[in-house]
């Protein structure tokens, strides 16, 4: 199918041993419902980013505009703001509304109809919820239905180490920052500790799970929390697990939202001293906001994160004391 | 969005539900990032300094059950530094009187053999009942970064929501044995802070965790339904020192399989020395989904601890063989309090009196020891 580009065929047959690989892989497992279970298939697949993350961040793959040929300033661009709180409260009347008219008897009935082919095995599930739909149940209380008897999927997460140093270890920034946070134990008697944390209805993770591994290959202690999280809860495990700094990763635009909210909760819990940096999708007209909310730092698209690390180390040394 | 402007598309008659707003371009480089690092942090944003606490803060704080300061001070104790020593040997000492009073229960098993959600699960049920839980979790540090992923609280989620509940992970630091090198004195500190049952989570290799075991009450071993190699992979070390085989994951297809593997386990155990003297540790199932096992499992706990409790093991086995890891000035501590223990109950049986609320909790006043207890011998006679 190459037509005879011994190049392309090259590349071709080397994409087809590789996914194979991984479905043999997949396989042995037992099928992919089985892998999913274990959380093998997501693990790969942020293994392949954090790679690719280190290799964009050594400079060893270039991507025009982030860390080649930048421009030394972009054109000032507008940005579609939602408000969130109006949306959810709008959303909440809706709601309200949708309850106040429905038929509640008939939607209870289709909702334990549900419950009860979970229960007997028998029925077409997917046939009762779409009645219960039409009644007018919403999809959390149909799920709900189902949970009772199911339980709810848990992502497996599991976490890696390693990759990211295997593929930037020898580059100066990498090893000027692991002397740092060898020389940040040395004086503080442990590791910088960061919590990576991810708020509200935002479940892309994978970013996070990257920072993750690069900043314990940088030789930090990384927590990771777990997903959406609401900010008191992560501000409870900052606070429990005495951390130094909390990244949040917002990739959802919750970020105007869910920082302040952050930052008093640790507040409330006496713990205002713990950094809260942010990174991910973050429009430039929300920085000003987020800096005036108490963000320590914030990390966009393109940063590169020995250099952030860095930076976190800097700030933490001028809180801790070092100066004295 | 002050600056803003409705969208062009806007409708005629939005009222104050459309929530769209178009927010101004802002005149900056990349993402408001202003330069190849990409990476804009502030010199003007000030940072709250860190307070500095006292011994008293620590102690105060911890005996009133204070999470914050509870964890703060667990810091300082795990801490390496030699300046902080003298601040965590104060702060152990105070809060040793206190401590003592928990059920410590150690869990092993190798990576993947469900500790954390079966953590999860029996913690749940115990919070609801009203206990306080602590679950202390070790997690490897790398030994070429020296850096940790600590992921415990992903599969803890439920748990780490509860109120009753303290998860603290913690780097192993490249401590063998695994634990932390300061676990015990951590455990200590969860004591003093009123948590009445304590779970210690291992690294998990399944191998070489004498240190744990000699930390904690009563020691678990999870284990999987595997591959037909259950007994060969497993380390007779680990069994051995093991009070209790727990067979995870006994559910739907797993379920037969899982009594089949418990049978081979209390087969095997017939022929091993019983860890803890006067107990036979036994193979059980249980299945951190469904919940089935749990609660029998958490009794055979109680009924360990009630037997142990009678014989003195509780106090001899598990607490004595913490010895070696004391410094002297504690070992003399704990000689008193032991004597002194033994004395009261001796008393105790001897004058069939009941005494007033004599209780290992019982706060123990470093100062008058003798008049104390001569006191205590004329109310008895």
């Amino acid at each position: 199918m190459g037509g005879g580009s011994y190049y392309v065929e090259a590349l071709t047959q080397e994409l087809v041993r590789s996914a194979w690989a991984h479905i043999q892989e997949v396989e042995k497992l037992g099928g992919m419902a089985k892998a999913i279970e274990t959380g093998l298939p997501k693990m790969r697949i942020e293994e392949a980013a954090a790679r690719r993350q280190a290799h964009i961040d050594s400079r060893d793959e270039m991507i025009v505009g982030i860390n080649k040929y930048r421009l030394e300033h972009e054109n000032p661009l507008d940005i579609l703001a939602v408000d969130n709180v109006a949306v959810r409260l709008s959303q909440i009347k809706r709601l309200e509304k949708l309850r106040a008219n429905r038929d509640n008897d008939t939607v209870q009935s289709c909702l334990e109809a549900i419950t009860n082919s979970m229960e007997t095995g028998r029925g077409n599930l997917l046939e009762l919820a779409v009645e219960a739909a039409r009644a007018r149940a919403s999809l959390g209380e149909i799920s709900d239905a189902i949970e009772k008897v199911s339980g709810r999927h848990k992502a497996v997460i599991r976490s890696i180490s390693g990759v990211y140093s295997s593929e930037f270890a020898d580059s100066n920034e990498f090893q000027r920052v692991r002397k740092m946070t060898d020389e940040f134990e040395e004086h503080e008697g442990r590791r910088p500790r960061i919590m990576i944390a991810k708020m509200g209805q935002d479940g892309h993770d994978r970013g996070a799970k990257v920072i993750s591994t690069a900043f314990a290959d940088l030789g930090f202690d990384v927590d990771i929390g777990p997903l959406f999280q609401t900010p008191e809860e992560t501000a409870q495990d900052a606070v429990d697990n005495d951390v130094h700094v909390v990244g949040m990763s917002s990739l959802a635009a919750g970020h105007k939202t869910l920082l302040p909210q952050l930052i008093e909760e640790l507040k409330k819990r006496g713990r205002e001293d713990i950094m809260v940096c942010i990174g991910g999708v973050i429009p430039a007209q929300d920085y000003e906001f987020l800096y005036k909310s108490g963000a320590a730092a914030i990390f966009g698209p393109g940063t590169v994160l020995p250099i952030a690390a860095g930076n976190i180390l800097e700030k933490l040394k001028e809180q801790l004391y070092w100066d004295e | 969005m002050n600056d803003g402007y409705k969208p062009d598309w806007t409708p005629a008659n939005a009222g104050k539900e459309f929530a769209c707003d178009v927010m101004k371009g802002v005149q900056s480089s990349h993402d408001g990032m202003t330069n190849f690092a990409a990476t804009t942090v502030r010199k003007s944003v000030s940072v709250t300094k860190r307070d500095k606490l006292t011994v008293d803060d620590y102690v105060q704080g911890i005996l009133a059950g204070d999470r914050m300061l509870l964890a703060r001070a667990i810091t300082l104790i795990e801490s390496n530094s030699p300046k902080h020593m003298e601040l965590a040997q104060a702060v152990l000492q105070r809060i040793l009187p206190y401590s003592g009073n928990s059920i410590r229960v150690g869990i092993t098993g190798v990576p993947g053999a469900g500790k954390s959600t079966f953590i999860e699960a029996v913690g749940c049920s115990l919070c609801q009942k009203g206990h306080k839980l602590a679950v202390l979790a070790v997690d490897p540090s790398s030994s070429i970064t020296r850096g940790s992923i600590l992921g415990d609280k992903t599969r803890m989620e439920n748990l780490s929501r509860e109120k009753n509940a303290f998860i603290r992970p913690s780097p192993s630091g490249g401590t063998l044995g695994g634990v932390t090198r300061k676990s015990r004195e951590t455990l200590l500190l969860c004591e003093a802070a009123g948590y009445d049952i304590i779970l210690v989570e291992t690294v998990g290799v399944g191998q070489s965790e004498i240190t744990v075991r000699s930390m904690v009450d009563f020691f678990l071993l999870v284990v999987l339904t595997g591959a037909g190699d259950e007994l060969q992979g497993m380390k007779k070390g680990v069994m051995e020192i093991a009070d209790a085989i727990l067979v995870n994951k006994a559910d739907g297809d797993n379920k037969q399989k899982a009594e089949m593997v418990k049978v081979d386990y209390d087969r095997m155990l017939h022929y091993l020395r019983p860890a803890t003297e006067g107990w036979q540790t036994k193979a059980y199932t249980c299945s951190a989904i469904t919940g089935a096992g749990i609660p029998e499992l958490w009794q055979v706990i109680h009924t360990f601890r009630e037997k142990m409790m009678e014989n003195h093991v509780f106090l001899t086995a598990g607490r004595f063989k913490r010895w070696n890891g004391f410094m002297p000035w504690l070992k003399i501590i704990y000689v008193v309090f032991f004597i002194r223990m033994r004395m009261l109950k001796r008393i105790a049986s001897l004058s069939k009196t009941r005494l007033p609320q004599i209780s290992f909790r019982q706060r123990w006043p470093h100062r008058n020891l003798l008049t104390r207890l001569k006191n205590l011998k004329n109310t008895i006679n």
